[in-house]
């Protein structure tokens, strides 16, 4: 029945197909030789929740159903499923030109008639979609987006496609091949627009055949676009979501020390060096980004006018491989341009930059948003790692913190505290293995002196409540995570090392700390390097002693408090609750909120090392974020982190030089601290310490 | 030839301890470090090493070693040293070192100096952040019979004599001088490089030759308490205390009078 079952139409079947589909096939193999060279890593993990998060976020589009772009939601979910539905019509399109026997028309009947009104509808939703995405594209123009001549093709093809497939049925219809089909209703509608003009079955047969071939043409001519588009995420994403890493987004992979010492002679490297250093994942995800921009929008480095922008990385990683791979031949020109190179294809630094690889404070907004799951972070820290451990090459003030971390155990140079100071007269014991909880302090909460109130209010807390725990001491070294986060993963394997083998030692099972950083270290990481431990967060435990009695808020004055979400804790390892159920138990306190909070929380700026890396330009991370808190009108912004607390701490007087006006920056222990109001005769109030050892100020009466 | 270059550096405690953490026992005249406090290299030491490593940057053909007078921890500077370039180390470790003076360091290093033999270039840091007497580095040019210059923000090697750039109050000097020389770098000169990793691994397949007296051909009576020329009167930590006179007037040019009154009564003006 189709066009192309008799001479000469059969000919012209077979050699779009085969034309069509031979330089397809070369170019997927093309392609994939880099993938080959690539990094192995194994993502068979977890294959239940691999299959369900399939359908939840490729087929359910779960990802577009958000409020912040819903207009970008719509046309994609349209487009989307109306491509799914349609290739049931593309199917049966190949099967006819084959013979009329085996088409599903034939093979299934009703059941295929039944689906065709459904296939009608989506023609009209992927038109509507597609005349949404020409609207956005030529009027709205978002930021966001790469508005170029690639992305227009796409648009105009799958136009094409639907008005072709459209006008094909209706013809079909016309001409009633396809039987009595009234309910596709827009197809139904265009035959009788034929019935109308008198249109002769001469002239809608040669129509039909034109329709049919264009549509076959215009697919295949879509599929062979496709990995030169930026759109080539139809052909990649079902992969790259099903492939996806199971692990919180806040984990880092280790690296094998020992054995790129082995390989050095024959260049391996410890960091990504070249673009095949990245796993296949890492190259999939190149290939995945369609440019759609969500990633950069809620970047807060590339927010505050930085280098950064995770789209512009992907597209980096893009380049580099495409450099790295062989082409069919640069006739073509399809592709976007690639940088010009004379011998040495660039290697990911070269397009990536070292800026924009310092930049990135590892917040995970990026993953969050990206519609097809691309793991931006580590493919950025994966660089960083070769500019440190390679190349020894970083801001200096990343360098000055590595080497305190290094020579000193700790990153805060300059502090006149040493790590037991803040037991100074409390009720803590050193953990001898007969505890419940080892509090672990922390190099903040121990050393940095804007933080010791917090230890000692959550020390007071927790003898309050009767909670059994003890602590290291001068004991405690590092965590680690700093250096990690720096990219010196070597520093982080040796300290994360030391500490296993001290918690072990001394039969640590449940780790408590307050800060998001350490519980995302202990809990998630340390587990690479034979560390299990159960971990929980201050959060967590005081809302549990809130809630069990444990604890009793008693007093409090009147104040608006704003909560600001910790990157590490609400979007990396979602504690978002515990917090707020604390605040909300504080007598005459109202919480109000960010509108950029739990998952979509915007970063203090201190992450990804940069508590201790001077930012390259632009406005202060923290600046952003604490005009944000101050625009609530709360009188206190009450964190649960010691690095969100220092950033506030810090931007609050550079944004409101009048004292008496200023918002006060607090965290939640000491917050619950006051309202509990700890009194007893062997523990001092935080108001009444003299941190005579450490410094000449008292510290802040929360 | 390869142009020989020897690096002195030494370990001392974090002088970045919190003050705490430093305690003066007045008795025995000892500092005591808490044990929590870090063993570091001595900051302008590593500036030397830094210093050495650029001369090599520029004149590849070129052999550093590092030697380092200290207990058996000390290996562990001439180990960061190692990865940040250094060819190879020495380790003068023994017990009748210890409790000496400037002089007796001098006399060790330069009779271990003589022992390496054949050198062309000696780089010190200008004073070792424990006791910052600041004396060795010429100590051991002096011991040597070579010139020495000091406080160096810049050393180069050329056509075989040593151009340095001297610190000075309102500037800098460019001194020549002829090899063989020692030379004292101040923090002037920069930042110590950061090794890579694969250079911190390798460092530890490199030579560290370790010498004791004997091996110098030193007895304990040149060496150590016994050698000293220094005699220790008394070690204490001063008490500092700050008292704050605020100067009292109506107008800002009477307090500023009275200011002016009262440092001139003070002698101070």
């Amino acid at each position: 029945m189709a066009p192309a079952n008799e001479f000469p139409g059969n000919i012209f079947f077979y050699l779009i197909i085969l034309g069509f589909g031979a330089f397809f096939a070369l170019t997927v193999i093309m392609r994939l030789i880099p993938f080959f060279q690539a990094k192995r890593v194994s993502r068979l993990d977890h294959l239940p929740e691999r299959v369900r998060d399939f359908f939840l976020v490729m087929m359910a589009q779960s990802k577009f159903f958000r409020r912040k772009y819903w207009y970008s939601g719509i046309l994609h979910v349209f487009i989307f499923w109306g491509f799914m539905v349609l290739l049931i019509r593309s199917l049966n399109l190949l099967l006819d030109g084959v013979s009329g026997e085996i088409s599903l028309q034939h093979l299934l009947g009703n059941v295929y008639t039944g689906w065709r009104p459904v296939m009608d509808l989506f023609n009209v939703l992927v038109i509507v979609g597609v005349s949404m995405g020409a609207f956005q594209r030529a009027f709205i123009k978002p930021e966001r987006i790469t508005i170029n001549r690639d992305g227009w093709t796409i648009i105009s093809l799958i136009f094409l496609l639907m008005v072709t497939d459209v006008l094909g049925n209706s013809l079909e219809i016309f001409l009633e091949r396809g039987g009595k089909d009234y309910f596709s209703f827009f197809a139904f509608g265009v035959a009788n627009l034929w019935d109308r003009v008198g249109l002769g079955v001469g002239t809608a047969e040669a129509a039909h055949t034109v329709f049919w071939f264009s549509h076959l043409v215009i697919l295949f001519a879509f599929l062979d676009y496709l990995p030169y588009s930026k759109h080539s995420h139809v052909l990649t994403v079902a992969f790259n979501v099903f492939f996806r890493s199971s692990e919180p987004t806040g984990v880092l992979q280790p690296i094998d020390i020992e054995g790129i010492m082995e390989r050095a002679e024959e260049g391996a490297t410890f960091g990504v060096a070249k673009v095949t250093d990245f796993s296949w994942k890492q190259m999939l995800d190149f290939l995945t980004c369609t440019e759609c921009g969500r990633c950069q929008s809620n970047c807060p480095a590339y927010l505050t006018q930085k280098e950064l922008s995770p789209k512009a990385i992907q597209h980096a990683g893009r380049l580099a491989l495409l450099a790295n791979t062989p082409t069919m031949s640069s006739i073509l020109r399809l592709s976007p341009s690639l940088p010009r190179t004379d011998g040495e294809p660039p290697r990911p630094i070269d397009t990536m930059g070292f800026d924009s690889i310092w930049d990135c404070v590892t917040c995970g907004s990026c993953q969050y948003w990206c519609p097809v799951m691309i793991e931006h972070v580590p493919t950025i820290m994966d660089v960083r790692r070769f500019l440190v451990m390679d190349e020894a090459q970083m801001p200096e003030t990343a360098q000055a913190a590595l080497m305190q971390i290094e020579q000193r155990g700790h990153p805060w140079r300059g502090t006149t505290f040493t790590r037991s100071d803040w037991m100074e007269g409390l009720e803590v014991s050193l953990f001898d293995g007969s505890q419940e909880y080892l509090l672990w302090v922390g190099c903040s909460g121990s050393l940095s002196e804007r933080n010791v109130p917090i230890t000692q209010a959550l020390a007071k807390l927790l003898i309050q409540g009767g909670v059994s725990f003890g602590v290291l001491g001068e004991e405690e070294p590092c965590c680690g995570d700093p250096a990690r986060r720096l990219g010196n993963e070597y520093l982080f394997q040796m300290q994360a090392q030391q500490a296993i083998e001290i918690m072990n030692a001394k039969g640590v099972k449940k780790i408590l700390t307050a800060c998001p950083h350490g519980y995302n270290v202990f809990r998630n990481e340390y587990k690479q390097f034979g560390g299990n431990f159960e971990v929980v967060h201050h959060s967590q435990l005081l809302a549990q002693l809130v809630k069990e009695g444990k604890l009793r808020p008693k007093q409090g004055e009147e104040q608006t408090i704003v909560y600001h979400d910790s990157c590490y804790l609400a979007r990396h390892n979602d504690i978002a609750d515990a917090p707020r159920q604390v605040l909300a138990s504080l007598p005459r306190a109202r919480v109000v909120e960010m509108e950029r909070s739990r998952k979509t929380t915007f970063c203090c700026g201190a992450g990804g090392g940069h508590m201790w890396v001077e930012e390259s330009k632009g406005q202060h991370i923290n600046h952003a974020r604490t005009e944000e808190a101050i625009g609530t009108g709360a009188g206190v912004v009450a964190t649960a982190c010691p690095f969100c607390i220092q950033m506030f701490e810090d931007g609050i007087p550079a944004l409101e030089p009048d004292e008496e006006k200023r918002m006060r920056a607090l965290d939640i222990a000491e917050l619950l601290e006051t309202a509990v109001a700890v009194k007893t005769e062997d523990m001092i109030g935080a108001s009444d310490i003299n941190l005579s050892m450490g410094g000449d100020e008292v510290a802040p009466s929360p | 030839m390869p142009l020989h270059i020897i690096a002195c550096v030494k370990q001392v405690p974090d002088p970045e301890a919190p003050a705490s953490a430093l305690k003066v026992d007045e008795a025995a005249k000892k500092v005591v470090p808490a044990p929590g406090v870090a063993s570091v290299i001595s900051q302008f030491d590593a500036l030397a090493v830094e210093a050495a490593l650029r001369v090599k940057d520029v004149i590849a053909d070129a052999k550093i070693t590092v030697v380092s007078m200290g207990p058996a921890e000390a290996r562990d500077v001439i180990k960061h040293s190692l990865a940040m370039g250094g060819d190879e180390g020495v380790l003068l470790t023994d017990n009748a070192f210890d409790n000496g003076d400037s002089y007796t360091t001098a006399l060790v290093l330069s009779k271990a100096i003589q022992k390496i033999g054949d050198f062309d270039l000696l780089l010190f840091g200008r004073q070792a952040t424990d006791w910052d007497a600041g004396v060795v580095g010429y100590g051991v040019a002096e011991l040597l019979g070579i010139p020495s210059v000091s406080i160096a923000k810049a050393v180069t090697v050329q056509d075989g004599k040593v151009v340095v750039e001297r610190v000075l109050m309102e500037g800098y000097d460019t001194v020549e001088a002829p090899l063989p020389c020692a030379i004292t770098v101040s923090n002037e000169l920069g930042e110590p490089r950061y090794p890579k990793l694969q250079q911190i691994m390798q460092a530890a397949r490199k030579q560290v030759s370790v010498w004791s007296a004997a091996d110098l051909g030193l007895d304990a009576s040149q060496v150590g308490a016994q050698g000293t020329r220094m005699v220790l009167e008394r070690l204490y930590q001063p008490v500092s205390e700050v008292e704050c006179e605020v100067m009292e007037g109506e107008t800002p040019d009477e307090k500023a009078q009275k200011l002016a009154q009262r440092l001139r009564d003070e002698k101070v003006i």
